[in-house]
């Protein structure tokens, strides 16, 4: 039966054994054997069943064959039920089955959507978490930035003044000890006087004008007097940053200074300064963290030309960065320096400046051997005044 | 849709009984076996009951012969009312021929009538057919019982769809049955003799379609 309302055949209600069987059955009645069969043949009749010829049955009497074959057409009405009710089921669980399948896919897909829906989520919130992250950032570097530029306007208004005529009276006052070597009498007591105090006078006058150098660098680093992008010399902005680091560590620091002749750039002064400040910090933090004998810690500060970029290389041969740190360096608010001295924005500013200005920044470095800092700038800035 | 076999020179028809659970499809088949007196009647199949609701469906085989030789057989089929075998009703009602709905008349039971409708309606898409073309009748039955929905009613409701007018019927008391089985031969002859040119081709005109189809006993038909 290729559906379970085709009309069945003889085989399909029957096995070649049970119909045996049946045969056997049936001839054990009558006084002759009877045989079914699909065939129709010499003196045989009809089996129906259903209105329909099923087989055709020989043998035995007439009578008996024709009772024999009411017989086997009731007998088949059973065996058709059965055959009926179990092809519908067949047909029906399959049909389930196939719909069951095609709903397993249908929700497959949906899910697959949700997923992939899911994970696009995922990644927006990653991205205004990152946006959030680095506005946060630089709203507090801004922030720091101008409070450092207010402080330093303030010193130096303040400082200038008082330092310019505090050296030109110590000036003055030099000449007056010429004018008093002459009228007081000469005497080695009062000759050993006068001479520790124009030593005095001299060493007075060398701390003024390092105050006014610092004042200047102060005023380099917080650029006060600079619009936001302007041209700027980087070598200058290296040499203040130097000095502004050489006063943090009280001078004692092996500084060598190899810089080439530059082109000026265009860029934000402050924030470069700021950036070569944070990586000259880093290097004289690492060499106060060296094993090695402090007199032998140096800090090698390069400038140079490389094709259409400039390089700037700060190199130091203090502790190195661990490896397990490498990766992490540049997030933001990593540290591993103790808690209230660092904020774990160094790096991350400095690369972020150096970015804005088309630029680029690599480390490399190997713990206990030293750390080199390249930073790379296009000739011409990243971006217009 | 109808199975013409051109070997054979047969041609099977497929007619089924559906409806709410309880509402009279085997009754309507039981009716149709003992009052029925067609030119060829096979054996009523009660497939399988479980405390007499059906489980997988009746069957009950009629036919007629052509003058051609034609052997049209009808083969009326109810389905499982209760709805937890949609998916045996969906088998059964795929390539039908042909519908009978019978509908409950107890005002109780109008909200079922309702939904069964609308199952057969979304199941005959399901199998590819169309409710509109399909030839149809519907039966309200259980009229016997008391405080049933009013007849006038019905019929004005139905009266704006292609299934006006309703039959009235009373299956346990064989009232209605033929009356429904004669409505649905003359809708399906209309169709099947557009398509096969039963009086063309194989002498079977309407009248001995429907009349050599449903004759009952004691008035079997005269020109037979």
């Amino acid at each position: 039966m290729r559906t379970f309302e085709d009309d069945p055949a003889l085989e399909d209600l029957l096995s070649p054994e049970q119909k045996e069987r049946l045969d056997r059955l049936l001839s054990d009645l009558c006084t002759e054997p009877v045989r079914l069969s699909a065939q129709r043949s010499e003196g045989s009749v009809p089996v129906e069943f259903n209105l329909e010829t099923i087989g055709w049955l020989t043998g035995g009497s007439r009578e008996e064959r024709q009772a024999a074959a009411n017989l086997i057409g009731f007998i088949m009405m059973f065996v058709a039920k059965y055959r009926l009710a179990a092809n519908l089921h067949h047909d029906t669980t399959e049909a389930s089955y196939a719909e069951l399948q095609r709903q397993n896919e249908a929700l497959k897909a949906s899910e697959a959507r949700y997923r992939e829906l899911s994970e696009q989520l995922q990644d927006k919130v990653d991205e205004q978490v990152r946006v959030i992250q680095k506005s946060q950032q630089e709203l507090y570097e801004s922030a720091r930035l101008r409070s450092v530029g207010q402080l330093a306007a303030g010193v130096a208004h303040e400082i200038n003044n008082p330092i310019g005529f505090i050296s030109s009276n110590l000036r003055v006052a030099r000449d007056y000890l010429e004018d008093l070597r002459e009228m007081v009498p000469a005497s080695p007591t009062n000759q050993e006087l006068l001479d520790d105090f124009e030593d005095l006078l001299t060493e007075s006058m060398d701390g003024t004008t390092r105050v006014a150098g610092i004042v200047s660098d102060l005023k380099t680093f917080s650029s006060i007097d600079q619009a936001d992008y302007s041209i700027c010399n980087i070598n200058e902005l290296l040499q203040s940053a130097v000095h502004l680091v050489q006063t943090e560590y009280h001078h004692n620091l092996k500084i060598t200074e190899r810089l080439d002749e530059l082109p000026p750039v265009t860029g934000h002064p402050s924030r470069l300064s700021q950036t070569f400040f944070n990586l000259l910090d880093n290097a004289a933090q690492a060499l106060r963290d060296s094993d090695r004998d402090p007199a032998n810690g140096r800090i090698l500060v390069q400038s140079r030309i490389d094709g259409a970029r400039i390089q700037v290389i700060i190199q130091d041969n203090g502790c190195g960065i661990a490896e397990a740190d490498q990766a992490r360096i540049f997030d933001a608010f990593f540290t591993t320096r103790p808690v209230g001295s660092g904020t774990g924005l160094g790096l991350t500013v400095a690369r972020d400046t150096v970015r804005a200005h088309q630029g680029n920044l690599e480390i490399e470095s190997r713990p206990g051997t030293g750390t080199r800092v390249t930073l790379t700038l296009p000739m011409h800035g990243g971006q217009e005044p | 849709m109808p199975d013409f076999d051109a070997d054979d020179n047969k041609l099977t028809l497929k007619v089924v009984f559906y409806g709410p659970a309880l509402s009279g499809k085997t009754t309507n088949l039981m009716q149709l076996h003992s009052l029925l007196n067609p030119q060829r009647k096979g054996e009523l199949m009660v497939l399988e009951t479980r405390d007499d609701r059906t489980l997988f469906f009746d069957m009950l085989p009629i036919g007629l012969r052509g003058d051609s030789g034609l052997d049209l057989r009808l083969k009326l089929y109810t389905v499982p009312g209760q709805v937890q075998h949609d998916s045996t009703r969906k088998a059964v009602l795929s390539r039908a021929d042909g519908v009978v709905f019978v509908a409950d008349s107890q005002l109780s039971q109008q909200d079922n009538n309702a939904t069964a409708f609308g199952n057969l309606e979304e199941n005959l898409e399901k199998v590819g057919l169309d409710i509109d073309t399909l030839p149809m009748v519907v039966q309200f039955n259980k009229r016997d019982i008391p405080g049933v929905a009013d007849e006038q009613d019905l019929q004005t409701r139905w009266a704006s769809t292609p299934w006006a007018p309703l039959i009235m019927a009373s299956a346990l008391q064989g009232k209605g049955v033929i009356d429904t089985f004669k409505l649905l031969l003359d809708r399906l002859y209309t169709i099947i003799n557009g398509e096969y040119h039963l009086e063309r081709q194989h002498g079977i005109n309407r009248q001995t379609f429907i009349e050599g189809l449903s004759a009952s006993h004691g008035e079997r038909y005269a020109h037979l």
